[in-house]
Parts: structure tokens; sequence; C-alpha cells
């Protein structure tokens, strides 16, 4: 659990974080979201002390993170910097296994974690181990950024833009996988990203900030339904937000029983987002869809009227 | 190559009676073309020690002192030792030995105290800037990943700047091998005393083999530098 009670942080005369409370429980992921500048990456910083904070206290597991040492409060907390910031002169296998070193754990132990973490974030070690970070592709240094933040497997794990630089698909993949990872390992993630579909995809708690402070902060379709001014109604996406919202409902949610009618032809499964159902009905030019579950198997029907929440025909 | 230039050296050195003929073409006058007071060899050795211990020193005072002004406790101290090792370079090697030898005496020692000064800068210079280059990036990683000051130091900012600190060295040999001939001038014996001999005596062969000797040793070691530094330098 990381609590931050009334914390700011002065770089001389500028306020970079103002007086911000956060509390993330244990094995949720909190996103920080807002305008270039506003002090996500201070916060951040601030969490592993690689920048003091002027005021206020910062707490882990109910203990303040100034009575820690410094290396072995960072040794417990994964961190991946927003520009990876691995180093050029050691491989990637190297570069992976840094904080286990530090650690002292023995060797085969560093190597068998190093080749699971490779694994499990698409960089075959056959083919990356060896490798030097000038070798790697940005997403690729990105994924090592991260593997290399996974491998102590710390309870905490600090995350500042760590999939900026990726292609969709490869971006998508891991946020899947990291909310896997979330679901078994119940991590406790601090999150900073510019892509607002990231953050509600994301989030358990959405944390918005602009110049220093925290404007808004609650679960995602909580400050979509009700932004408490036009910054953070225009940051979670201005008229996109009937969009965005849709994202994060389910189908299941909306879709009625089978009635008497005929089965609609187009599918939807019940767990896609209400979102890909409008997109369906959008683009096959129907207002009806039959719900399936995992199996295929028709469970219900979604009409257009129930999907944007009206009442039954 | 380092061995070619290393083999012409000691060719040179040894050999220098059989280049009689030679030298007695540059000075047909005089009575004696070939310096005698010392063999070539012994002016050699004392010449590369002179040179040695005087960039040891300069390598050891020179990257403490960069590493020293980079850590956050002696930051204050930043302006101060660049002025300090520029202010060493534009200081004439004469006139440090001009004010060192009432101190320190005639010989060795004050030569080996101008070389020391002299080779300071781009040392201190190149250390700096191999430290100061490094990616602000991984340096913050190195740190936020839970590394030490001394591990920082020694497996991130020392292998990442050795390339750009091996520069510098090997500029601060090569130009005190060069600068050690003045040391003659105050009574230490090296290959600057047949330069200097040379010129007192108006015996232009002399200056030739005193400026033969010195320049092969530079590029030997120059080569030996070339040879090695990729090596000592990851990627
Ligand atoms: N070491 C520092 N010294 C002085 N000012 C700093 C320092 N680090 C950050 N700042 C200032 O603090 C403010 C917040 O910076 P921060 O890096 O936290 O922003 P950010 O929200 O992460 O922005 P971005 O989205 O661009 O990464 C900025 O105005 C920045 O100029
Ligand atoms: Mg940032």
């Amino acid at each position: 659990m990381i609590e931050l009670f009334d914390v700011t942080k002065r770089f001389g005369d500028e306020i970079a974080v103002n007086d911000i409370s956060l509390r993330v429980e244990k094995g949720e992921l909190c996103a920080l979201v807002g305008t270039s500048g506003c002090g996500k990456s201070t916060t951040l910083r601030m969490i592993n002390r690689l920048i003091e904070h002027s005021e206020g206290e910062i707490h882990l597991d109910g203990q303040p993170v100034r009575t820690f040492n410094e290396q072995l409060l960072r040794r417990r907390i994964g961190y991946v910097i927003q520009s990876t910031g691995l180093f050029p002169h050691w491989t990637v296998a190297r570069n992976i296994g840094l904080v286990p070193r530090l650690l002292k754990w023995p060797r085969t132990r560093i190597r068998e974690r190093v080749a699971e973490l490779m694994g499990l974030l698409g960089l075959p070690p056959a083919e990356f181990a060896a490798k030097y970070p000038h070798q790697l592709s940005g997403g690729q240094a990105q994924r090592v950024g991260v593997a290399r933040a996974l491998a102590a497997d710390p309870e905490i794990l600090l995350m500042d833009e760590p999939f900026g630089a990726l292609d969709p698909i490869t971006r998508e993949s891991l946020q899947h996988e990291l909310r896997d990872l979330q679901a078994r390992l119940h991590k406790t993630i601090v999150f900073v990203t510019h892509d607002m579909d990231e953050a509600l995809a994301l989030a358990d708690r959405l944390v918005v900030m602009h110049r220093g402070r925290i404007v808004q902060q609650g679960r995602p379709i909580e400050l979509l339904r009700e932004p408490v001014d036009n910054f953070v109604a225009s940051l979670l996406g201005g008229v996109e937000r009937g969009l965005k919202e849709a994202g994060l409902t389910r189908v299941s949610e909306r879709m009625l029983p089978l009635g008497p009618r005929l089965l609609a032809r187009e599918r939807v499964a019940q767990t896609a987002p209400l979102r890909d159902a409008l997109s369906m009905m959008l683009w096959h030019r129907v207002d009806r869809l039959t719900v399936v579950d995992d199996d295929d198997i028709p469970i219900g029907e979604l009409s257009l009227r129930r999907l944007v929440g009206g009442r039954p025909e | 190559m380092p061995l070619l230039w290393l083999g012409l050296l000691l060719a040179a050195t040894l050999g220098m009676e059989q280049l009689e003929g030679v030298l007695r073409l540059i000075e047909p006058d005089s009575r004696e073309v070939i310096y005698r007071r010392d063999t070539f060899l012994a002016l050699l050795v004392q010449h590369v020690m002179v040179v040695l211990v005087a960039s040891l020193l300069a390598v050891a005072i020179g990257v403490g002192a960069a590493i020293a002004v980079t850590r956050p406790a002696g930051r204050d101290f930043r302006p101060l030792v660049g002025q300090l090792a520029s202010i060493g370079q534009t200081f004439p090697p004469v006139a440090v030995l001009a004010l060192a030898v009432p101190v320190l005496g005639f010989g060795t020692l004050p030569i080996i105290m101008a070389l020391l000064l002299y080779g300071l800068l781009p040392i201190v210079r190149n250390t700096l800037a191999g430290i100061e280059g490094i990616d602000p990036a991984v340096h913050e990683a190195a740190r936020g990943m839970g590394m030490t000051g001394v591990q920082v130091l020694r497996q991130v900012e020392l292998p990442l700047a050795a390339p750009v600190i091996l520069a510098g060295i090997r500029t601060s040999v090569t130009i005190n091998i060069a600068t050690a001939a003045i040391g003659a001038t105050v009574g230490a014996s090296n290959l600057g005393d047949p330069i200097i001999s040379g010129i007192v005596n108006g015996n232009t062969a002399y200056v030739v083999q005193g400026a033969v000797l010195i320049g092969l040793l530079a590029i030997s070691v120059d080569s030996l530098f070339e040879r090695f530094m990729p090596r000592l330098a990851p990627r």
C-alpha cells in the first residue's frame, strides 16, 4: 500500500507537486494522467526517493519512506523509466538481471528468471539475450525496461509511460499482460500514461493531475460520468467520452434475454465492451446483435436502443 | 603496428653509431656527430621513466579529481577544478620549471612537476566530459534500481566514460613525451639532452638524433594506445 499525505515538492521557487494526497491499496493499479509537466514523473520519483519530497509524508505499508535505506527501498520497488535508461554497455540479459544481481541471487536463479521474463515479454532469449540496447527497436527496448523492473518480483511497480513507444498491437498485448499479471500477482502499481484509453482500460483508480495538483481521482467510470470540471472532461476525451464509457461497459450489462424473434445474424461476445458492439452495428448497418457466451452459444440479444441505455422496445 | 614502431625506436637507440655517415652529411664541419655524453639507451630509459611517473600521477590526480567533483558531495568544486586544469595547460612548462627549480632543486623532480601540471588538463577535461556525457536516463535507472554510489561509478559511469578518459590519457602522455625534452635545461638527463646540447654547440646532428628518438617514442606509445584502446572500451 502506498500513501501520500499532503505531499509537496519544490524545485527552488517552482512548485512541481502541490499538496497531493493519494492512497493506492495493495493490488490496485493507479493511473496518473495529466498534461505534460504537471508533476507525474516527480510524484513517482518521490515514492522511490529519487527525489526527496519537500513537505508531507509518503508511506509504504504504513512506514515512512524516509526511514528506509534508499538502496534497499529501491530494490523492492520496480521502476520503469520514461526513456528506458538501459545500460548501453550491458547485454539485454544482463540489463534485466540487474536488480536480482544487486540482491545477490544465485547465478542460476538469475538466469532462469531472466529467461522467464524475456519469454513473458515476447523477447525470445535465443534472439535477444546477447543483444545490446542499441541493437533494439524502441518498443523492444521498452519491453526490456519493463522486464528489468519486474525482475526481482517487487511488490510495488512504478511505471512512467512504459508503453509509450509501442505500436498499438504490441501495446495492447502488453496491457493484457499487465492486467493478467496484476490479477494473478496483486502488485501495487502506479502507472503514468498520456494515453487515455490505456488509463481507462488498466486503472482501478484514475488520478488526474493539473499543474502539480490532483484535480480529481476515483474509479475511471466515475470520472467519465462526473468530471469535476471542463479540464477533466476534455482530458478524458471531450465529446468522445460517450465512446470511452462504452469502452468500459460490457455487453452483458445491457443485453436482454433471447426473445421470440429470429436471431440476428451478427454475433457479439458477452464479455466485449459496448463500444465494440456499437462499432459492429455501424459496420454491418444493423440495429440488433445476438450475444453469445464463451462457447459461441447464443444467450441473449442487444438492440441499439438498449445499447445506448434506452428502455426495451 | 606498435611492434614496428617499437622496433624502429630500439634500432635507432642502439644503432645510432651506424648512422654516422648520414649524420656527417648534416654536420660536415663538426668534430663529433654522435652524441656520446650518455648512451642513448640510458637517455631513453630516463625519458620514459619521467613521463611514466608524471603520467601515472596525472591520471591518479586528474581522474580522481574529476570523479570527486561529479559526486553529489563534491559538486560545489566542479567549476574550480575545471578552471585549475585549464590554468595548468596555459601555464608554459618552461615557466613551471623556472618556478619549480628554486623549490625542488635541479634534476628530475621539477620536470615531473611540470609534466604533471601540463598533462592534467586533458585527463580532467575528458574524465568530466565522459562522466557528464552519460545519458541522464541511464543514471536515473542505475540509481532507481537501487545501485549504491560506488556501484554506479564502477559498473556504469567508469565503463561508459572509459573510451573518452583513455583518449584524454593518450593525449596527455603523447604531449608529455615531447614536453619532457625541456627537462634537459634543468639537468634532468633524457632525450632532450642531445637537443639542448646541439642547440648550445650549434651541432644540428645532435638535435636530429634527439628529435628522431623522441618522435619515434611518441609514435610508438601512441600506436600502443591505438592498438589496445578498443579492447578496453566496450562496443
Ligand atoms: N530536477 C528538476 N529540477 C527542476 N525542476 C524540475 C526537475 N524535475 C522536474 N522539474 C519540473 O517539475 C515539473 C513537473 O515535472 P515532471 O517531470 O514531474 O512532469 P510530468 O508530468 O512527468 O511531464 P511529462 O508528461 O512531460 O513527462 C516541470 O515543470 C519540470 O520542469
Ligand atoms: Mg514525465
